[in-house]
């Protein structure tokens, strides 16, 4: 068993040269690292210890399984944070990614301390309870309770991921507010200007298969046209 | 005029093509033949239709003298006019005219007779003829008239001396005849030239078109497109030529792949070996005040060799892609003043300016935000590299395009230059004396270009503005935004 303060982070990687800098670089932040150098291994693992890792990193490109199956198991299991790894950003596998439930994604060469950027990203925003000056949001038949992380919509909780679940925060914070991607990326992710606005696309067309009763015409989150999204009161 | 036509006909060419020069050709010889046909009928129908006629001319002028000359007999005993004139009215009976012909009877000391024609009719040269000769004809005109004359001079058929007996034949017929002739053959050359020249066209056309099939393919090859191939196969005669060109683009298409794979792969290849690098420079640049002074240098000059590294595989990765068309952008609507000042306050140097030159109003490009930015850092670190830094950055939208530029106050580019340092792999002549660690390697203007024209833009080097020494770098981009979150969840 592990002990309780320590972040474990569950890294799947087929390189073995690239499986060990990455637990290298992750040990050096003072994180506990499980390695797998397959899909169905890593499976095996979360399964083992009992779901209980804080941040799973995942190579798109795997011998067996590949990674988006691997991150669709996983995220049906469990609402960890998942950063996936991919060789080009410009392809349809970041998309791919993000459909399969991933919260972020890496293009490969990454530096350490990117990497660990990220994971302390992630760590952040599922750990920390909202500092929301308001306990309860309602909006239409959504409840918000931003302390708890629970969203009620006609009274049932609904399961959302820990990114879903900030940014439906971020937007409730002030209903009707547009918010452009830029300042969804920063405050729900962390990153700065140039980071990939697919992020908030693909998160935003989750969150509404979740909270919206017919997500082809949202009544809850809506695009405002070249601007961004706004939650409607 | 004429001149001008001749000019244009010189500049334009268009008789250098192949149908044209034989469309030309084919009328050329058409009207030739033609008109050498329609000459020589025209010539031989005057010989023929003259020649008949002056038989016929004489002829009756024959036939009409004698009886001239039997009628004459009497005269000499009429002794009053009264009976000349009987005598004169028989003659006239017995003569026989075509149409186009009239007697003309010159009594010496008496006149004309036989005829409302007067003696001024006759040409003085004729009549000086008939001095020499008995009997002469001779063309000529009165008037607008053309006329054919024959005399016959009789001795001593008249009390007062002899007399000359003409018959005038007028040619507006046989002269008509002819003027149509003419026109018809002129007519028929033309008409044959035309078809001449439609035949030589139509002939050329379908002479040429496996060379237009041809051609059409290379240009499709150019630009690309390696499934282009010919068939024509079922003509014996190009059949060859067919077989070799698809088999020279087959070869081409395997060699072009294997060259893009090459690049590709092998960037590939370093990129997993630069990662476990990167890592774990990282790692030792961490613990580098642990480490003694000789070995933190040593970690730095690997750390920056392993970040030029790197930037390289990326670029040639970046370039690869450009070359097999694989590139896909990203694209979104970006506000330019925000984009640019995020740009700079990522750069080594945050304190460069960005201004809007008179332009109020925002200005939103749909661009690609990563790529995008790749190319204004690479001017920046290009300006700090070689221009002693950019000084400001400014735009200014002229109509649908925005132009950027970043300006430097280093040496800067010299015109003959301009051009060529877009090129991959080029460095200017200010990388002679310029080759300390950290510089580029030669890709990244290539790279600002054609991300620029992935983007519908463009990007040139002049002089600054105020003409003091330096570089103006210009990137031009169209402006105008995208429906962009409906074409971004459209991947």
């Amino acid at each position: 068993m592990r002990g309780l303060a320590l972040t474990t982070i569950l890294t799947i990687e087929d390189d073995e040269r690239i499986r060990r800098l990455v637990t290298l670089a992750l040990k050096e932040e003072g994180w506990d690292v499980d390695e797998a150098a397959t899909g169905e291994q890593a499976l095996e693992l979360f399964a083992d210890q009992g779901k209980t890792h804080d941040v799973v990193l995942i190579d798109i490109m795997l011998p067996g399984i590949d990674g988006f199956a691997v991150c669709r198991s996983i995220r049906k299991a469990s609402d960890v944070p998942i950063i996936m790894v991919t060789a080009r950003a410009d392809t349809h596998d970041v998309v791919a990614g993000l459909e399969a439930g991933a919260d972020d994604y890496l293009t490969k060469p990454f530096a350490g301390k990117e990497l660990s950027a990220r994971i302390r990203a992630m760590l952040r925003r599922a750990r920390s309870p909202e500092a929301s000056s308001l306990d309860r949001i309602s909006v239409g038949e959504l409840e918000i309770s931003p302390d708890e992380g629970i969203v009620l919509k006609e009274g049932e909780e609904l399961h959302l991921t820990k990114t879903e679940f900030k940014l439906l925060v971020e937007l409730s914070s002030q209903p009707g507010k547009i918010f452009s991607r830029e300042v969804l990326l920063e405050r729900v992710w962390g990153y700065d200007y140039f980071g990939d606005g697919r992020l908030v696309d693909v998160h935003i067309r989750r969150l509404r298969t979740k909270v919206e009763q017919d997500s082809a015409n949202p009544r809850y989150v809506v695009t405002c046209r070249g601007l961004g999204y706004k939650l409607v009161p | 005029m004429l001149a001008k036509l001749l000019g244009v006909l010189v500049d334009n060419r268009w008789w250098r093509g192949l149908v044209s020069r034989l469309t030309l050709l084919y009328a050329v010889v058409s009207l030739l033949l033609s008109a050498g046909i329609a000459y020589s009928t025209l010539t031989i129908a005057r010989d023929r239709l003259g020649s008949n006629f002056e038989e016929t001319a004489i002829r009756q002028l024959e036939e009409n003298a004698a009886e001239v000359r039997l009628g004459l007999q009497g005269l000499p005993e009429a002794n009053d006019p009264e009976t000349a004139g009987e005598i004169l009215n028989s003659i006239d009976s017995k003569l026989t005219h075509t149409d186009a012909s009239d007697s003309l009877l010159v009594l010496e000391g008496i006149g004309a007779r036989l005829t409302n024609r007067s003696e001024a009719e006759i040409p003085a040269e004729l009549s000086a003829k008939l001095n020499t000769v008995d009997a002469a004809g001779m063309y000529y005109s009165f008037g607008n008239e053309p006329r054919f004359i024959a005399g016959v001079r009789m001795t001593n058929s008249n009390p007062d001396g002899g007399a000359d007996y003409y018959e005038i034949h007028s040619l507006v017929e046989l002269e008509g005849t002819l003027e149509d002739l003419r026109q018809i053959l002129i007519g028929a050359a033309i008409v044959s030239s035309v078809l001449g020249a439609a035949i030589g066209y139509y002939a050329a056309k379908r002479s040429l078109a496996p060379i237009r099939r041809i051609s059409t393919a290379s240009k499709d090859i150019a630009d690309g497109n390696f499934q282009t191939r010919l068939d024509m196969q079922s003509d014996p005669d190009l059949a060859i030529l067919s077989s070799s060109f698809n088999g020279m683009v087959d070869e081409l298409k395997a060699k072009i792949e294997r060259d893009q794979r090459f690049t590709s792969d092998v960037s590939h290849e370093l990129r997993s070996p630069l990662m476990t690098l990167r890592a774990s420079v990282d790692l030792l640049e961490r613990k580098e005040s642990e480490l003694p002074e000789t070995l933190q240098q040593a970690i730095q000059l690997i750390g920056q060799d392993v970040h030029r590294f790197e930037q390289l595989v990326e670029d040639l990765l970046e370039i690869s892609r450009m070359d097999a068309g694989a590139v896909q952008l990203q694209v979104s609507n970006i506000n330019l003043l925000e984009f640019l000042s995020q740009v700079v306050k990522q750069s080594p140097t945050p304190d460069i300016e960005v201004v809007a030159l008179d332009s109020s109003e925002t200005v939103i490009i749909a661009a690609d935000k990563r790529r995008l930015a790749q190319v204004f850092s690479n001017l920046i670190s290009n300006a700090a590299k070689y221009g002693g830094g950019a000084q400001r950055i400014t735009y200014r939208q002229i109509s649908s395009t925005v132009q950027i530029t970043v300006e430097d106050e280093g040496p800067g580019v010299p015109p003959k230059e301009r051009q060529q340092i877009f090129e991959r792999f080029s460095r200017g002549a200010a990388d002679a004396g310029n080759r300390q660690s950290g510089t580029g390697v030669g890709l990244g203007l290539s790279l600002v270009k054609e991300h620029l024209n992935l983007h519908g833009g463009n990007v040139w080097v002049t002089d600054r503005y105020d003409s003091k020494p330096g570089a103006r770098f210009v990137v031009e981009l169209p402006v105008g935004d995208i429906d962009e979150l409906e074409g971004e969840l459209a991947v």
